[in-house]
């Protein structure tokens, strides 16, 4: 090893020894106020974010077709069950009449 | 966790000021500490602890007690301060690109020499070096080096912060090393041949 080396090597123990004995580094003075004031910024700021997200045309527009849809397929999802109802009431209905009429075919056919 | 700590931390979850105020207080220094440790950079470390903090205010229901307090608020930090590293090599990217284009700008694309102000005088000149050479080693290792030397933190607490073994934390602070010899004997021989 050269003599050239030899200083490149203590060299670099050195720097990596240079954090021995570190002091811990402080912020500067009155941290709370500035977070205080960042945290009270941040509420502030995030109620006008909403407010604009709101406002912009293209959500609003969204916002509506949305608001149509839902209904005209609540009012779609509704008539159709109905639909049903009805259709399953007078299957019932039917099926009753048969059940009637052919217990009156039975209870002539007895009478003779 | 103490019971002090656990109290303080209900009257925290209960949105008392007093509470965060002595949070602020007794924490300031370790999150600020670690943070100019990653970000090396006495503004920017600055304003990363003040963002470690509103996010602690926003977010303190979300601890559960699982951990200690001071590993929830390393944890925090740590994310903080590498979200912002990135957000500024990002922006270097993009200068970078700007400069390519014309406008010129020297400053954003040279690492800037950092002095950390807790470093012993006769120390400041290697630990600067050293600083240089920890933003060329891998984002884990950098973070195992810099909790185990700036915060004087064992390998224990280490990988319980970094959600890690004991070992896994040992083979990174050795990584961290033989890397840091190699970047520091590249400098040091480019420096002894000029």
């Amino acid at each position: 090893m050269t003599e050239l080396d030899k200083k490149i090597v203590q060299q670099i123990e050195d720097t990596l020894n240079s954090f021995e004995n570190i002091q811990r580094a402080s912020p500067k003075p009155y941290l709370l106020t500035r977070i205080t004031a960042k945290i009270n910024n941040k509420t502030k700021n995030s109620w006008e974010a909403i407010a604009y997200f709101i406002s912009r045309p293209a959500v609003m527009v969204l916002g509506l077709s949305l608001l149509i849809t839902v209904n005209l397929s609540v009012i779609l999802i509704n008539n159709a069950s109905k639909n049903k109802v009805i259709e399953r009431s007078i299957s019932n209905i039917s099926e009753e009449e048969e059940y009637t009429s052919s217990f009156v075919t039975f209870e002539t056919n007895e009478t003779p | 966790m103490n019971q002090a700590e656990a109290a303080l931390i209900i009257q925290l979850q209960l949105g008392t000021a007093q509470a965060f105020k002595t949070v602020v207080e007794k924490y300031q220094d370790m999150v600020y500490n670690t943070t100019l440790g990653i970000v090396q950079n006495e503004m920017d470390a600055e304003d990363v602890t003040q963002d470690v903090f509103v996010q602690v205010y926003q977010s303190i229901n979300e601890f559960k007690g699982n951990a200690k307090f001071s590993t929830w608020l390393y944890r925090i930090t740590i994310t903080k301060a590498l979200d912002h590293e990135r957000r500024k090599k990002r922006k270097k990217r993009f200068s970078l690109v700007h400069n390519f284009f014309g406008t010129r700008n020297e400053e954003s694309n040279h690492p800037i020499e950092f002095n950390h102000p807790g470093i012993l005088l006769d120390n400041k000149e290697n630990a600067s070096e050293l600083f240089k050479a920890l933003q060329l080693i891998p984002e884990k290792q950098r973070i195992a080096f810099t909790l185990n030397k700036i915060e004087g933190l064992n390998n224990y607490e280490i990988a319980e912060i970094m959600n890690t073994t004991f070992y896994a934390v040992e083979s990174l602070v050795a990584r961290a090393k033989i890397n840091l010899k190699e970047k520091l004997k590249n400098y040091y021989i480019n420096l002894s041949t000029k």
